[in-house]
């Protein structure tokens, strides 16, 4: 009842939009109230933030898929990880560092800066699917990266917001910061413009191994460990390895043919506008399609945008606005993810051979089969706004609701004869209801106040259904049948799982804002809000936090008679937001949960077939008392202009501590607990943001300009408290200590190996020890930092940073007449990377030794990526793991370089001369990305690596693209 | 007409805020709160079978229940996973996640836990439904109470000395420190006398101790499923013979001996044993107490089954099982040519694939328990294999019980009714009467008829500690037992955790 009530009023309002129209098309009810206060005044122009605000217009040419990949190195302080070169998948933001730990995917989710489309808060994927995988590589569904819903021609200007005083309006879905997007407006004047652009990005050149090749490498060991080519009567060679007569595996290498490809890519949009005073639109398609350079995948993308605004009254505004996206994402056929998918490790023991024409036959058996991925995207809003004197009204509704379908079928031959079909079909939607009352008056002419009040409804709501079944009854049925009774026909019934899944979550906010402006020389504003939460414990289901600002714009007070300074702006703020919880089951306390699933059968489904229930022993003990977490911050920025704005730069220092966040920590183990989920967890970011641009040349007489800009962020995070007073904790491979960084390796320190019994340290008559083992010839030389002459946990210490301490990125623009020419340079600066792929193949014998997950050999097995031949001969039989991956053996500086851009342009305007056909601007261009990258990393490409910092080898490469393209306006 | 909306739009404004206080109270569809909790008798149906589920799942995780049993005595070696040779090796500090696994014992607490709430919460169901028989509720207290028990059984045989906790402490975690292994075997035992009269021979099934259906559902549902009287009475017996206390072992097994009929418990044919959808295979009245897969339901995986370990092709499409039986032990166990689980013909040549399937290759496959799918194992190379399995998790069956009776006899000197419960396992696997001129001492034939007929059922490492205790004629080994070696290491995490707890001296 209390939902619907909203519901129909907002029905009712939207049929009056209608009839509506007003002032300030532009303004969103979303937005209205929303300032940076970066820009100190709304009446007079003063200096923007630079580097805060992202023109589209060249961002446009990049033949980039994700908002992600058109934002890296444009915008101090957004940090942004790029795991794989492979379209349309998940990449991740970090904004100002990170908050808490990352552990899980999940965690990364959470801490993703919200995007906000024209004042639509958009709504990410939920992290609770996690909950039934038993591996989570990827989600559950599509795994497409919803944020490629965006058609960069479409967009006027990006703005990612940093500092609370600006972001804290957003509420607490933005607690991790803002990107506000803002779409191109109808205008007045008919106009028609096409954007496209066309291009390739070359197949890679690799190296490629063949079994020859590892055998001879394998053989080092064998002739320095063994006797007669075997460790222990156990000991087996692999038979891939040892049959030398087969050519599949020890002839040529050219797999590579049938994986890598030149790659196309394309963009075409047309948009048109028009209208009058009263009532105008502007309406646009496009398609992209973006080939992967390897193993055939791809994303297209259709998307309509339309908007329309009108102004029946003088005093009323209406505009609606709806953006509708389809995405079709062609995916990889790595094995591990296949695998993971299904929930089923075939034999390992023949991996995909090196030979093109075995891996062809391999391909077309898995291309019988279908792997579908859609998702398709709609958001829109409409408002209404009422303009008295001095009192503005607005009401709106903002819709954002995505939905994924995939639809697996893998034929028999790729699952070792049993198939296997797949059906998954999920969305999260939003809606959201603001009402908003603005009042402003100008008292005299020194003074001027605002007042804001406003209230904000959203419900959110995350479902999904999703079922597999094995061993159909053939490969030409792929679905699964149901007769009248609802029985499965096709697949066994007992061979089929479903699963169904739904949370929501509500949150009801009030907020006021005042702000006080004197002369344009002083403001000083107040945010005080109040959050109520679904996902909070009904005993704190409120919370309450100010933001502060203060502004002095030194230029309008002191400097006013001074030529050389053009701009000199002081902002200070401080303040408090509210962070939400991702998961409803927190905010139940005490509870029970189906949970009777063990190593390798997470999803046990019941006992004796009835469903069961007991506390979240594998999740974790969940208890009364869990308080909101918040965020508190204070951010002191300079903005400058000098020469006439000819150097223009901001700096932004900050200090953010997130708070009382949860954490799952390993306890209660005697209460059948694997963890607990507590509250007390803090953690601190501390930066500095500086961009700068320069214009050494100004566009002149001599028709030569030259542009050059800069920014570069630097942040360091720091672990204040874990929860119930802790000070250390281990989770995982990781260490968390209070006082260091929470993204650290926790590593052992290789010194070496031990060549004989001799050179390994005795105490009291006993030989050093690993963990209870005590070590050999051929073992690592460990560091025994406690020297208690054993090496364990106690032994490892903290290394590097899986962020970077530092990001950013260096533009130049170049003018001479009608030629253009750009540059855009990416870095990321004290970065580490654990490389995971190559401790993997070093360690062999523990690989080969097991059927899990972890031993699976892609095809890309026959690749060579970086030299083992750097790495100890270890003795690989040993029981101390020699190429364990926590040690610094194989942590590397990840630091980096890299050319993203280099585009030439050319005016054609006025070579087209006059036809029939009035052609406003016609620009064409030729772009190369990615077109090299400095670092001393020894793997694949440093930026391919997972949230964790590890390396394993799954990353794609990421193209280098070529592309001509045009831009016209009609 | 102007004034009429700008009215609306306040208006509009005002209703919203005053309404829907109630908009932020959401109901979890994920997690059931504690206030929807204990309410109704479906509740107390769910989580006592959560406690079954819990303790299926803490007996085969990581294939436990194999590993601590059959492999650690070096029954089985292992091809190539490491791992797995540690354990054989004695090694089980190596750093290996299942060993670390292995050594935690989580997983029994979360059935403690389990039933702890169980016991703490089942009263307001009683209050709250009127449904809800007193018998049904004894019934059900009676059975938790039995599942913690042995959890605490089970426990103690794998560690030693665990902390005894008896409640649940919801909220408000504390922790303990070990109490010694005899308390916590004796607080088990007085658990099991004290619940071994309430619990019914069967369920569902007018059994004068549940009369009635169980749950709304009769025999054919609960069979074999659920712990019952005898299942009660067999680990009794087990946990008097972990004390070495032989009488108690002897009045055991022969009440539940006694009550076999009435439980429709008989002994297993060797083909019914052996056969892909027999023995092992559903849930059955035979699963003396058992923690069935039901396939028909959709339990059943990859993994916690023997299956995952023992079985290559052509059951699985594996080219080596991860643990097998080298030959010549195979030999050496199976030395009487007319078993029927496994022998030689005087050619050498192996008379019955039932136990080891392909004995002639390098890794003979121990066949015995294949539960494939449902119970489709085959050998035939042109079928597709699936690696998914649905055996029970089989802590004890009648034939054990025999066994234990007759070392309990043996050991207390009524050497013929040992010899007779001997020869009723012999004579079913197609064996002569023991002869101790070809069998040896009654208790060596009583041990080694054990290792043949429960082999890869989790029983040999206990086995051999209770043969060493009885015999002391392996110094080596006694001196493991005296020295705590026989135990796991505590797992480092669970000491990280708790600082009360003390690491097993041997593992020091």
């Amino acid at each position: 009842m209390c939902i619907k009530l909203p519901l129909l009023l907002c029905a009712s309002l939207c049929i009056n939009f209608s009839y509506v129209y007003g002032k300030e098309p532009d303004k969103s009810p979303f937005q209205v109230s929303v300032r940076d206060t970066s820009k100190l005044s709304i009446k007079k122009k003063l200096i923007k933030e630079a580097g805060a605000a992202v023109s589209s217009y060249k961002l446009a040419e990049i033949p980039a898929v994700s908002l992600q990949q058109y934002l890296k190195g444009q915008v101090p302080g957004l940090n942004i990880q790029e795991p794989s070169g492979e379209p349309g998948t998940v990449q991740n933001m970090f904004l100002r560092g990170i908050s808490s730990p990352l552990i899980s995917p999940a965690d990364v989710l959470q801490q993703q800066p919200l995007v906000v489309l024209d004042g639509i808060p958009l709504i990410g994927e939920h992290p609770f699917a996690y909950d039934i995988q038993l591996y989570n590589y990827n989600r559950i569904g599509t795994a497409t990266n919803l944020l490629t819903n965006i058609d960069m021609n479409n967009i006027e200007e990006i703005k990612v917001l940093r500092d609370l005083s600006a972001v804290a309006m957003y509420g607490p879905n933005a607690a991790n910061g803002v990107i506000v997007l803002t779409s191109k407006k109808a205008g007045k004047i008919r106009r028609i413009s096409i954007n496209s652009y066309f291009g390739f990005a070359p197949r890679p050149n690799v190296a490629t191994l063949n079994a020859s090749y590892e055998n001879a490498f394998r053989k080092q060991f064998y002739d320095r460990y063994t006797a007669n080519g075997r460790y222990s009567d156990e000991d087996i060679y692999p038979q891939y390895l040892s049959d030398s007569s087969s050519t599949i595996y020890n002839g040529p290498s050219n797999w590579t043919d049938n994986y890598y490809r030149n790659a196309m890519v394309h963009s075409i949009s047309a948009d048109l506008s028009g209208g009058s005073e009263r009532a105008n639109f502007r309406f646009s398609g496009g398609n992209m399609r973006n080939q992967g350079i390897a193993d055939s995948t791809g994303l297209d993308r259709y998307n309509v945008m339309f908007n329309i605004n009108m102004k029946p009254l003088e005093w009323l505004t209406a505009s609606l606005m709806i953006n509708a996206n389809r995405l079709e994402r062609a995916r990889n056929r790595n094995l591990r993810d296949r695998y993971a998918q299904t929930n089923y490790i075939p034999s390992l023991a023949m991996p995909l051979a090196p030979n093109k024409e075995v891996y062809q036959q391999y391909v077309s058996q898995f291309n019988n089969g279908f792997d579908n991925n859609v998702n398709t995207m709609l958001d829109g809003y409409g408002k209404l706004m009422v303009n008295l004197k001095n009192l503005q009204i607005s009401s709106g509704i903002a819709v954002d609701y995505n939905e994924a379908n995939r639809d697996i079928f893998f034929t028999k031959p790729v699952m070792e004869g049993n198939n296997y079909a797949s059906n998954y079909f999920g969305y999260n939607q939003r809606l959201l209801f603001e009402n908003v009352i603005s009042y402003s008056k100008q008292f005299g002419a020194a003074h001027h106040l605002k007042l804001i009040g406003g209230q904000v409804i959203q419900w959110d709501l995350s479902k999904y259904n999703y079922g597999y079944g094995y061993r159909g009854v053939n490969d030409l049925i792929k679905l699964n049948l149901i007769d009248n009774e609802l029985t499965a026909k096709s697949f066994p019934a007992n061979l089929l799982f479903k699963f169904l899944d739904k949370t929501s979550h509500n949150l009801f906010s009030v907020y006021g804002h005042g702000s006080y402006e004197f002369k344009d020389k002083y403001s000083l504003s107040l945010l005080l809000r109040g959050d109520a939460s679904s996902n909070a414990q009904p005993t704190s289901r409120w919370f309450f936090s100010p933001v502060l600002s203060a502004g002095w714009n030194v230029k309008n007070d002191l400097l006013s008679n001074q030529n050389n300074i053009s701009a000199l702006n002081l902002r200070l703020s401080a303040g408090r937001l509210g962070k939400l919880n991702a998961f409803d089951n927190y905010g139940q306390g005490p509870q029970y949960t189906s949970n009777i699933g063990y190593t390798g059968n997470v999803t046990l489904p019941g006992f004796n077939g009835y469903s069961t229930l007991s506390r979240p022993y594998n999740s974790g003990w969940v208890g009364y008392g869990i308080p909101w977490a918040y965020t508190d911050q204070v951010n002191f920025g300079i903005d400058f202009g000098i020469n006439n704005d000819r150097l223009q730069g901001s700096l932004n220092v900050y200090t953010k501590t997130d708070k009382n966040q949860l954490l799952r920590i390993p306890a209660y183990a005697e209460y059948g607990y694997k963890a607990a989920i507590e509250p007390g967890l803090s953690v601190n970011n501390k930066g500095a943001e500086l961009s700068l641009s320069y214009a050494p040349f100004q566009a002149g007489n001599s028709g030569f300009s030259w542009t050059s800009s800069f920014n570069i962020s630097y942040n360091a995070n720091k672990l204040l408290a874990l929860p119930g007073g802790l000070n250390e904790m281990v989770i995982g491979n990781s260490l968390l200590r209070v006082g260091e960084a929470v993204d650290r390796y926790w590593l052992l320190s290789n010194e070496g190996i031990y060549n004989s019994v001799n050179d390994i340290p005795v105490s009291n008559g006993t030989t050093m020890k690993y963990t209870g083992t005590t070590l050999q010839p051929g073992d690592p030389k460990w560091k025994d930092q406690n020297g208690d002459n054993e090496i364990d946990n106690k032994d490892k210490t903290l290394y590097g940073h899986s962020q970077p301490v530092s990001v950013g990125g260096f533009n130049n623009d170049f003018k001479l007449g009608k030629w253009s020419l750009s540059m855009n340079f990416y870095f990321n600066l004290g970065r580490s990377v654990l490389n995971q792929q190559m401790a993997n193949s070093l360690d062999f014998i523990n690989r080969e030794g097991s059927n899990a997950i972890e031993s699976v050999k892609e095809i890309t097995f026959w690749e060579k990526r970086g030299n083992r031949n750097d790495y100890p001969l270890y003795n690989p039989w040993s029981n101390v793991i020699p190429y364990r991956i926590d040690q610094d053996l194989f942590v590397e500086n990840a630091s980096f370089l890299k050319m993203r851009t280099l585009s030439v342009g050319y005016d054609l305007t006025s070579a087209l001369g006059k036809g029939k056909m009035k052609i406003n601007s016609l620009y064409i261009y030729a772009m190369a990305n990615n077109l090299f990258t400095l670092t001393q990393y020894k793997g694949l490409d440093p930026e391919l690596v997972s949230y964790t910092g590890y390396d394993t080898g799954y990353g794609m490469p990421l193209p280098r693209t070529y592309t001509l393209g045009l831009k016209m306006n009609l | 007409m102007k004034r009429n909306i700008k009215l609306m739009a306040v208006l509009l404004l005002f209703i919203l805020i005053g309404s829907c206080k109630k908009i932020t109270d959401v109901q979890s569809t994920r997690a059931v709160g504690e206030v929807n909790m204990w309410n109704k008798l479906e509740d107390t149906r769910v989580a006592l079978l959560g406690i079954y589920g819990l303790t299926r799942a803490a007996m085969v995780d990581n294939n436990a229940h194999w590993i601590y049993g059959d492999l650690r005595g070096k029954q089985f070696v292992s091809t190539s996973r490491q791992d797995l040779k540690a354990v054989t090796d004695n090694r089980l500090k190596a750093s290996y996640q299942t060993l670390d696994e292995l050594s935690n014992w989580r997983r029994w607490y979360a059935v403690i836990n389990a039933a702890n709430i169980f016991l703490e919460r089942v009263n307001d169901v009683k209050k709250a439904d009127k449904r809800y028989t007193v018998n049904n509720m004894e019934v059900d207290i009676a059975q938790a109470r039995f599942l913690r028990a042995f959890a605490y059984f089970y426990m103690v045989r794998v560690w030693g000395d665990v902390p005894l906790i008896i409640s649940s402490h919801d909220g408000e975690f504390e922790n303990k420190t070990q109490n010694s292994g005899a308390e916590v075997l004796a607080w088990a035992e007085r658990e099991l006398v004290a619940v071994m009269d309430i619990l019914p021979n069967k369920y569902g099934e007018n059994d004068p101790k549940q009369p009635g259906l169980y749950y709304g559902e009769n025999l054919g549902r609960w069979t074999g499923s659920l712990a019952r009287r005898v299942s009660a009475y067999a680990v009794l017996a087990h946990i008097a013979a972990w004390q070495g206390e032989y009488p108690k072992v002897a009045t055991y097994t022969t009440k539940m001996i006694n009550e076999a009929g009435s439980a429709e418990i008989g002994l297993t044919s060797v083909d019914n044993l052996t056969s892909s959808g027999e023995f092992f295979s559903a849930k059955r009245h035979t699963h003396l107490l058992g923690f069935n897969f039901t396939f028909q339901h959709g339990e059943g995986g990859m993994s916690g089954h023997i299956e995952e370990l023992t079985l290559a092709f052509p059951f699985v499409n594996k080219a080596i099982p991860d643990i097998y039986m080298p030959k010549d032990s195979i030999l050496k166990v199976f030395n009487e040519k007319k078993d029927t689980r496994f022998g030689q013909d005087t050619l050498g040549r192996p008379t019955t694939d039932r136990y080891f399937y392909n004995f002639d290759a390098r890794y003979p496959i121990f066949s015995k328990i294949k539960v494939i799918m449902g119970g489709s194992a085959s050998t035939s190379t042109s079928d597709a294999k699936f690696s998914f399995f649905s055996s029970v998790a089989l802590f004890t069956r009648l034939e054990d019980v025999y066994l234990l009776r007759a070392e309990a006899n043996s050991v207390l000197g009524d050497r013929q009714a040992a010899i007779n419960d001997l020869n009723v396992i012999r004579s079913n696997r197609g064996l002569p009467n023991y002869a101790e001129a070809t069998n040896g001492l009654v208790i060596d034939a009583i041990f080694k008829e054990r290792k043949r007929e429960l082999m890869g059922e989790g029983h040999y490492w206990y086995d051999l500690i209770r043969y060493n205790k009885i015999r002391h004629n392996n110094s080596a080994f006694t001196e493991l037992i005296n020295s705590g070696g026989i135990y796991w290491p505590v797992a480092e995490q669970l000491l990280q955790q708790n600082k009360l707890l003390t690491q097993n001296l041997y593992w020091k």
